[in-house]
């Protein structure tokens, strides 16, 4: 029982290494988590956007809005990655 | 590490970066898929965003420019610092 | 006072502040469902719930022409007044800046 973990503790584990985030519409995130806070509002760094249509955009740095977030990945490259 | 103790590092944590950028050129992209171009003057708990010398784009076509523009923050997907 | 932020260069402190400065001057509104408004701004509150005057609404449709060619279509409206939800508002901005 004690080495319960919490949802929001795997996430803290993650900060300073890679994630992947997947949005509950038709969009993904990669890149090296810096932090969060409460809502899982998450700074990402080196970030790869992953469009619907296959497209991807890299970000240096942003803030990702926790609202439309639907899954996360530690340790994650993204989509492309995960397809090879 | 307890839990909750998230790390506090200056541009690391949600807020630690928003003061980090606050005055610099940022890009901002709603859940629409339209983005915003232009410097952030502020930034609340709600994610409202404002912003100066603002530029939209949509579908990577620039489509007009505001001198100031106020952006309710439920339909911002992130702020990326440019 | 304990700090004096750069307060005469920066009178916006928080985003609604940008609102605030906008009251008795007409604003341009974008709004969910790609509908546009132009009025003059008569109040608001933290919701962004607007009152607005002497408003010029554009709606902006996608329309199939003869050929079945699809062309987006405006269409205007004007009222007197008219109260807008906080939720439906994506961007208020000073028109004098447009």
């Amino acid at each position: 029982m004690a080495s319960q973990l919490l949802p929001l503790e795997l996430i803290d584990k993650c900060v300073g290494s890679k994630i992947w985030v997947v949005m509950k519409g038709e969009k993904e995130f990669s890149g090296i988590l810096m932090g969060f806070d409460d809502y899982v509002n998450m700074v990402l760094e080196d970030v790869t956007e992953f469009d619907y249509s296959g497209n991807h955009t890299k970000l240096s740095k942003i803030l990702l809005n926790g609202n439309n977030i639907c899954m996360l990945i530690p340790g994650g490259e993204g989509p492309t990655a995960a397809a090879s | 590490m307890e839990n909750g103790t998230l790390t506090q590092g200056e541009g690391r944590d949600p807020s630690g970066f928003l003061s980090d950028i606050i005055g610099s050129s940022v890009t901002v992209k709603l859940n629409s898929g339209v983005v915003y171009k232009g410097e952030l003057q502020s930034v609340d708990g709600y994610m409202n965003i404002a912003l100066e010398k603002t530029e939209e784009h949509v579908n990577g076509v620039k489509k007009r420019s505001y001198g100031d523009a106020f952006v309710r923050g439920n339909n911002v997907m992130y702020i990326s610092a440019d | 006072m304990a700090e004096v932020d750069d307060g005469a260069a920066a009178p916006v402190s928080e985003p609604l502040d940008l609102v605030r400065l906008c009251l008795n001057e007409v604003v341009f509104v974008k709004l969910r469902g790609d509908r546009e408004l132009k009025g003059r701004l008569h109040a608001y509150d933290s919701h962004c719930n607007l009152v607005l005057g002497d408003v010029e609404e554009t709606v902006y449709v996608v329309d199939e022409d003869e050929e079945g060619d699809e062309m987006v279509k405006s269409i205007h409206k004007k009222s007197e007044m008219l109260f807008v939800r906080g939720d439906s508002v994506v961007l208020i901005s000073p028109q004098s800046s447009t």
